[in-house]
């Protein structure tokens, strides 16, 4: 009964504040649509530096009878011994061997004719070292210093790494400093809306409650004008976020090699599911703080 | 009724609008409270609605003292009086009819007995035939007629008016001194606060005087003075 009261209530007030609750709406949409555009732009962002970092791996590269200073070929027991250190080691992830053979198929099938004319195989064997974090590259090259027996060199590509590394750093940062920026603007935005909206009616608050409204009798129908001004807004943002992820992307995709399936935003759907969370709650609890202060008669 | 034992009240910093006011008003008791701007008039009724907290006294409003009621009973208290004010208070987006039953639903009261109290009161005022018009269609009687229609369609035992002709012409006012006159003959206790000199001496009630907050006069049959 209340309920049904309450529904009538706000939708009236929608009604007879037409232009407001319009304009409320589409600050909603506005603020709504950046939002989830920069979550999905950012996470997408975020998945890609991921992805590169996911490429970081440290080299440990054995001995050959050509290679080190003793010329001496690093023993099974040499190899084997470095294995037990790498996977003892908490950073790394997951060690996998390359004989000589395979490095010498991995660089047939890079440069073919450079392995043509090869008599013996001068390649060395080693380890792909894939450590749980990008960042941990380092470390572990650094804990392989002095190499130990048979090593004879442990590489990870310090330029390429760092480079990487900061440029995700400060992807990363740039992202999450955004967010919280847009996060704040976008609530602050429709929570002044709300606030003029309810502003321009404090006077029939009053009257409401002088003639014996109780506060939750007169918040009632406000909070649920802004629930369904943040619903409908944000609906419409999802619309128009959803028309330009399948209209525009492609479009930018296709003029671009960006066609790694590992490297991907954060679902739609949850996307959609924040911009709605977030736009229902600005404006029910928006609504009903603004007017705390109106109340107070 | 209505009772006020030794209130003051100062706004701040220091603006004393009533000092030591002590009065007592029975049941269905026609009270007139005259006054110039600022003597206090406006600041008793504000008190009466629990609007503002006495500085220091006590205010007993049938029965009840209201510095002892809790912040969540005050909509109980106001539905309880009747207030009519000098601007009406009307909610400006909707129709005469649905100003006064907002004063019903604001309590529960179920829909089938809005439809039968609302038209009946807006009847008692002789509205009967603009029940859904807006309060711009209206003219200043008419719509303080719907503001006392709204005050009254609960029957509450005390109806408050602050300068309820305040706003309108001679021939309009007296017109609503009669309405209010009909009501209080039902019983219902009825303060009005008011400038109006004519009305007060015609009507000879009892009239209380303030002045710079303090009671100056209280005569059962008296007159604007």
């Amino acid at each position: 009964m209340r309920t049904r009261l309450f529904f009538s209530e706000a939708f009236r007030s929608i009604q007879s504040n037409l232009s407001t609750a319009i304009a409320a709406t589409l600050t909603v949409l506005i603020g709504m649509f950046l939002l989830g555009l920069f979550i999905a732009l950012g996470t997408w962002v975020l998945s890609y530096t991921n992805d590169v970092k996911r490429q970081l791996i440290v080299n440990v590269y054995f001995c050959t009878d050509a290679s080190c200073p003793n010329k001496k070929e690093a023993s099974e027991g040499q190899i084997e011994a470095v294995r037990a250190q790498l996977t003892a080691m908490p950073e790394v992830k997951s060690v996998k061997f390359v004989s000589k053979e395979d490095a010498l198929e991995i660089m047939r099938k890079r440069s073919p004719e450079l392995v043509e004319n090869l008599v013996s195989n001068p390649l060395p064997p080693s380890y792909q070292v894939i450590p749980n974090r990008g960042e941990d590259v380092r470390t572990i090259a650094q804990r392989l210093e002095p190499p130990p027996g048979g090593v004879e060199k442990v590489n990870y590509g310090e330029k390429e790494a760092g480079r990487v590394l900061q440029v995700a750093k400060v992807v990363g940062g740039i992202f999450v400093v955004g967010s919280v920026i847009l996060i704040i603007a976008s609530v602050l935005l429709i929570a002044n809306t709300i606030r003029l909206s309810i502003f321009a009616r404090r006077r029939e608050v009053e009257v409401m409650k002088l003639v014996g409204a109780t506060n939750w009798f007169v918040r009632g129908p406000f909070m649920l004008e802004g629930l369904v001004t943040g619903l409908v807004g944000s609906l419409l943002a999802v619309v128009l976020l959803l028309m330009s992820k399948e209209i525009a992307l492609p479009a930018i995709i296709q003029r671009t090699d960006l066609t790694n399936d590992e490297v991907q935003a954060l679902a739609f759907p949850l996307i959609a599911l924040i911009m709605i969370g977030t736009s229902l709650v600005v404006g029910a609890i928006g609504s009903g703080i603004t007017l705390r202060r109106f109340l107070k008669i | 009724m209505i009772v006020f034992e030794d209130v003051t009240k100062v706004y701040e910093p220091n603006i004393t609008a009533l000092e030591h006011v002590s009065l007592t008003i029975d049941k269905g008791e026609f009270v007139f409270l005259v006054g110039p701007s600022g003597s206090g008039k406006s600041t008793m009724m504000r008190l009466l609605l629990k609007e503002l907290e006495p500085t220091s006294g006590r205010i007993i409003v049938g029965g009840r003292e209201l510095a002892r009621l809790k912040r969540s009973k005050v909509p109980m208290l106001r539905r309880n009086l009747g207030c009519v004010f000098q601007d009406f208070k009307l909610l400006p987006n909707r129709t005469a009819f649905e100003n006064v039953a907002y004063a019903l639903k604001v309590q529960g009261e179920p829909k089938r007995s809005i439809r039968t109290k609302v038209p009946e009161v807006l009847g008692l005022v002789g509205l009967s035939a603009k029940m859904s018009h807006m309060p711009d269609e209206l003219s200043g009687g008419e719509q303080q007629r719907v503001s006392i229609a709204r005050a009254f369609v609960n029957h509450p035992p005390l109806l408050i008016c602050d300068e309820p002709t305040g706003n309108l012409d001679p021939d309009t006012s007296v017109g609503i001194m009669q309405l209010l006159y009909r009501i209080n003959r039902t019983g219902t206790t009825v303060v009005m606060a008011t400038h109006d000199r004519e009305m007060v001496d015609k009507m000879r009630r009892r009239v209380i005087a303030l002045e710079n907050g303090v009671v100056m006069r209280d005569e059962r049959r008296g007159g604007y003075g």
